[in-house]
């Protein structure tokens, strides 16, 4: 099996304290993953880390991402390369449409592996396109980046985003935190929309609910900077029903 | 991992690509100025003994006046007026008197400014299009679809030639808005000017097309005094844009402009401005002095618009104004300045509001970089018989880097106890969330600045003619917005 | 800690330099029949100050009031707020200059000002000028600034509940006022509104 993802003994730290203490994770290609943890726990951290976030410092272990380096690229670099991370927080830039931002990260991409841009009616194709996949309406593409968006509205935006970049490897950072049922089965739909064999996920969650839409390949717990379980859906149901202090670490 | 500060230079010191000397032929009178000088400028350019007296006139208010010192310009060195040549002229070619000098027509080529009917009569372009006024130091070399425009009964020519042929337009309206002794440069400007444009649409007209000015210095140890005048009569209405570029030189050069715009009953004038006069150096040598003064008076129910996008000048002391004078008549002032380096601008509005329910409007986005100042400076006074009158102003800051400074100076006079005057003034700065954000879907940095200056300043480029909201995004180092979106 | 400031009653400092770490609010009060230059000048030289100053200025007849305030964060980490409020009826003439000064390096500083007066004659006078001047980058800062008269819409709705228009014109002023009054001693906040 071909491995798209392989973190070894990963320590990262933010601010002075060490929050990754040994990290170990295999992803092979077409895999969902499931991190689960209590808060605290590093989950957000090792997103934070994969993704290339500032402020965060990598004091050992190594990240291979498809036979490259992940830590010496820059973020940009990553996305281009394939990874994409589906923000638990997304920040508003105000004044600035989605369709403009996505126009940017569609051809800074292309530009990146040799390609052409794309010509303006190419790119609002594609842009209907995966509009009408994901069932949204037209003027959002005319919406500020996240400004004025309600929770689920965000959320939506960041599968929205993936769809447009068909990104090979994507995490999903707690991206069913604070949607109702409705809004929660939205994006699951969406997910499971832009899944292939090809493509592979990390997907960090406090909760059961999303993994049961999902159907993740394994579930880890990150407990206290390091992966204390591994195993198959079972284990989500036990933190379910006996809450993680039930898991060793 | 390359922070918000680091990015910045890249982002910001692109090269000046207008900053060429154009090789030609200029004749040019002694530096200095006196009043022989006054006299040889107005001989030059064969005026009445009218306009000359208005000259004279003027130099001996100046004389007894001193340059305003309450900017928040610390950089704008003490002027020798007398070490300024105040005339420069490209030599005509006597071969082809009628026609644009080949190394003036290359030179506005190479700025993308049309000073040619040619292509859009063939049809090349089938792009709606604008005639242009092109400045060249100190005189008008072209000006486009005169005849067009003439068809309409509108008059679109240099200033010069508006003296010689509508003179009473002239002296009607000339100083009307901005007098003689308003401040110590509109004095400079009414005794030295040299060329500028002239509008005039007549009675219900409205225009067919964008009309433009373009202002291009190119003389060494000149400055550039133009004049621009605009009447719109009852019930017309145009838009008008400027744009003003200069070559790179480690000398500062004055440019101390007047416009006047008149606008008369129900009419409306768009005025927009986008101005990259040669900024100076990283190290703060050079650049253009912009010291201007702009007004509109506004009669009964007409609109006067400023929209400006300021990239340009080591200096800019700038406050396009508007007389309310007409009861409901309105008015708005959208600005964009960007100051980067050393340069220091100083610059705003002020809505005078004498009519009855009259309105303003103010959005003015600062954005400093570098070692540069960045100052909104603006009045809004509701006079005694300003009944129901109303403004709103916001102003808004972005700091980019822990080395410029950003300033919001606004007064407020209230002399009408049923009028309403808002005020608002936020600063912000580009977050490190926001950079990773775009990072993250694959936008770098340097671009993600651009995107995101861009759309900090979007409600005001959004205002401006297509051509120029282009120009002006290109400028504030943003590719991506255009023909999307 | 509550300094309250009756001008030209009380002595009112011109000048105050906070080096230490506290909590410190200033109430100005400017009663009517009291003209008044109130200069002050404020400067914050420690991180961890929470400043707040309240300015309140009622002149109904011909006063002449001018506040000209200085509040300059000369290192980062500090907070002020500044709200000025009041009435300029009759023939009076309000001032109001004000500035935030926020030295470079003074980052994570948040600083706000606020000025909005009522104006209840048409002779009566206000002059605004709430000012920043920032010299950092890190920082939360803002000013805003009205001037106008009652609402009428409010004070026909509350005739039309039966309030006659007297009333309710004080009604309306004491709830425009009503944000700064609130940090008045009881005895003032008497005064003030027997005298409205």
């Amino acid at each position: 099996m071909e491995t798209i993802l392989q973190i070894t003994g990963l320590h990262a730290s933010s601010g002075g304290k060490e929050i990754l203490k040994g990290v170990d994770l295999t992803i092979n290609k077409g895999e969902v993953h499931a991190i689960m943890g209590p808060n605290g726990a590093g989950k957000s951290t090792l997103s934070a880390v994969l993704a290339g976030r500032p402020d965060y410092e990598v004091t050992a272990g190594s990240v291979t991402f498809m036979g490259r380096n992940l830590l010496e690229m820059t973020p940009e670099e990553r996305a281009w390369a394939g990874l994409f991370l589906s923000f638990q927080y997304p920040v508003e830039i105000p004044g600035v449409s989605i369709t403009n931002f996505m126009k940017g990260a569609v051809n800074s991409k292309r530009k990146a592996l040799g390609q052409d841009e794309l010509t303006p009616a190419q790119f609002l194709k594609l842009l209907k396109d995966k509009m009408s996949m994901l069932k949204m309406k037209g003027e959002f593409a005319k919406r500020e980046v996240n400004v004025g968006f309600s929770g689920g509205e965000k959320k939506r935006n960041e599968i929205f985003q993936m769809a447009m970049l068909d990104p090979s490897f994507c995490i999903l950072d707690e991206t069913d935190s604070g949607l109702d049922v409705d809004a929660l089965k939205i994006v699951a739909d969406g997910v499971n929309s832009l899944r292939t064999p090809d493509k592979s996920a990390i997907v960090i969650t406090h909760y059961r609910r999303l993994l049961d839409l999902l159907r993740p390949d394994r579930v880890h717990i990150l407990k206290d900077g390091r992966i204390v379980r591994s195993g198959g859906m079972e284990l989500a149901e036990q933190i379910e029903t006996k809450g993680f202090d039930s898991v060793d670490g | 991992m390359k922070n918000v500060q680091d990015i910045i230079p890249a982002v910001t010191q692109h090269e000046y690509r207008e900053g060429f000397v154009t090789d030609i032929q200029q004749e040019f009178v002694p530096k200095g100025l006196n009043e022989e000088i006054i006299r040889t400028i107005s001989s030059l350019k064969g005026e009445p003994q009218w306009l000359l007296d208005f000259r004279l006139d003027a130099f001996s208010r100046w004389k007894k006046m001193t340059p305003p010192s309450w900017g928040h310009l610390s950089r704008l060195p003490k002027i020798d007026f007398q070490d300024i040549i105040y005339y420069a002229a490209p030599k005509k070619d006597s071969d082809r008197p009628k026609e644009i000098d080949p190394a003036l027509q290359e030179t506005f080529d190479k700025l993308g400014i049309p000073v040619g009917e040619r292509e859009v009569l063939a049809g090349v372009k089938p792009r709606e299009s604008v005639a242009v006024d092109a400045v060249f130091d100190s005189v008008s070399v072209s000006t486009t679809f005169r005849k067009t425009l003439a068809e309409k009964g509108i008059i679109f020519c240099s200033f010069s030639e508006a003296v010689r042929e509508h003179p009473e337009l002239v002296r009607k309206y000339l100083a009307s808005v901005v007098p003689v002794g308003d401040n110590f440069y509109a004095a400079l400007n009414s005794a030295v000017f040299s060329d500028g444009s002239f509008c005039y649409i007549p009675k219900g007209v409205k225009c067919p097309m964008d009309l433009s000015s373009y202002f291009r210095i190119n003389a060494s140890g000149t400055g550039q005094f133009e004049r621009t005048l605009i009447i719109a009569d009852e019930g017309s209405s145009v838009s008008y844009m400027e744009g003003c570029t200069a070559p790179m030189r480690d000398e500062n050069q004055l440019h101390a402009a007047v416009v006047e715009i008149i606008v008369e009953k129900d009419a409306d004038v768009r005025y927009s401005t986008v101005q990259n006069w040669y900024p100076g150096d990283a190290q703060g040598r050079g650049g253009i002095l912009n010291l201007v003064t702009k007004r509109g008076l506004c009669k009964e129910g007409a609109h006067l618009s400023w929209t400006q996008v300021e990239t340009g000048s080591a200096i800019t002391w700038k406050y396009p104004s508007t007389v309310l004078q007409g009861d409901g008549s309105t008015s708005e002032f959208y600005s964009v300045a960007l100051t980067n380096n050393w340069q220091q601008a100083d610059t705003g509005t002020k809505m005078i509001h004498l009519g009855r329910n009259t309105r303003s409007r103010i959005v003015s986005k600062g954005i400093s970089a570098g070692h540069s100042e960045n100052s909104y400076r603006g009045l809004v006074r509701m006079g005694k018989g300003a009944f129901g009158a109303r403004n709103f102003s916001r102003c808004d800051s972005l700091l980019i880097g822990s080395t410029c400074g950003a300033h919001t100076f606004p007064v407020i006079q209230n002399f009408n106890n049923t009028s309403l005057v808002e005020h608002e003034a936020t600063t912000s700065r580009i977050s490190e969330d926001q950079l990773f954000y775009c990072n993250q879907r694959g936008i770098g940095p340097e671009d993600a600045v651009g995107l995101i200056v861009n759309g900090y300043a979007r409600e005001v480029l959004q205002r401006l003619p297509m051509e120029f909201a282009v120009e002006a995004q290109k400028l504030l180092a943003v590719n991506l917005e255009g023909s999307v979106g | 800690m509550d300094r309250v400031y009756r001008v030209g009653i009380d002595e009112v400092p011109k000048r105050l330099t906070l080096k230490e770490a506290e909590e410190l609010r200033l109430v100005f009060v400017v009663m009517p029949g009291i003209s008044a230059d109130v200069p002050f000048d404020i400067s914050i030289e420690r991180e961890g100050v929470k400043l707040e100053i309240y300015g309140l200025y009622l002149c109904p007849r011909s006063e002449q009031v001018n506040f000209r305030v200085r509040v300059r964060h000369l290192v980062g980490g500090s907070t002020s707020t500044q709200l000025f409020k009041g009435i300029a009826g009759g023939s009076a003439r309000v001032g109001f200059d004000g500035l935030i000064y926020i030295a470079p390096d003074a980052q994570k500083t948040k600083a706000f000002q606020e000025n909005h007066t009522l104006l209840l004659s048409d002779s009566a006078l206000i002059d605004s000028r709430p000012q920043l001047e920032i010299y950092a980058d890190d920082v939360e800062c803002s000013h805003g600034a009205t001037t106008g008269s009652l609402n009428p819409e409010e004070l026909f709705y509350m005739r039309s509940r039966g309030i006659p228009e007297e009333l309710a014109r004080r009604i309306q002023i004491h709830s425009f006022i009503s944000p700064v009054l609130k940090y008045l001693p009881e005895e003032y906040r008497r005064q003030i509104l027997a005298r409205l």
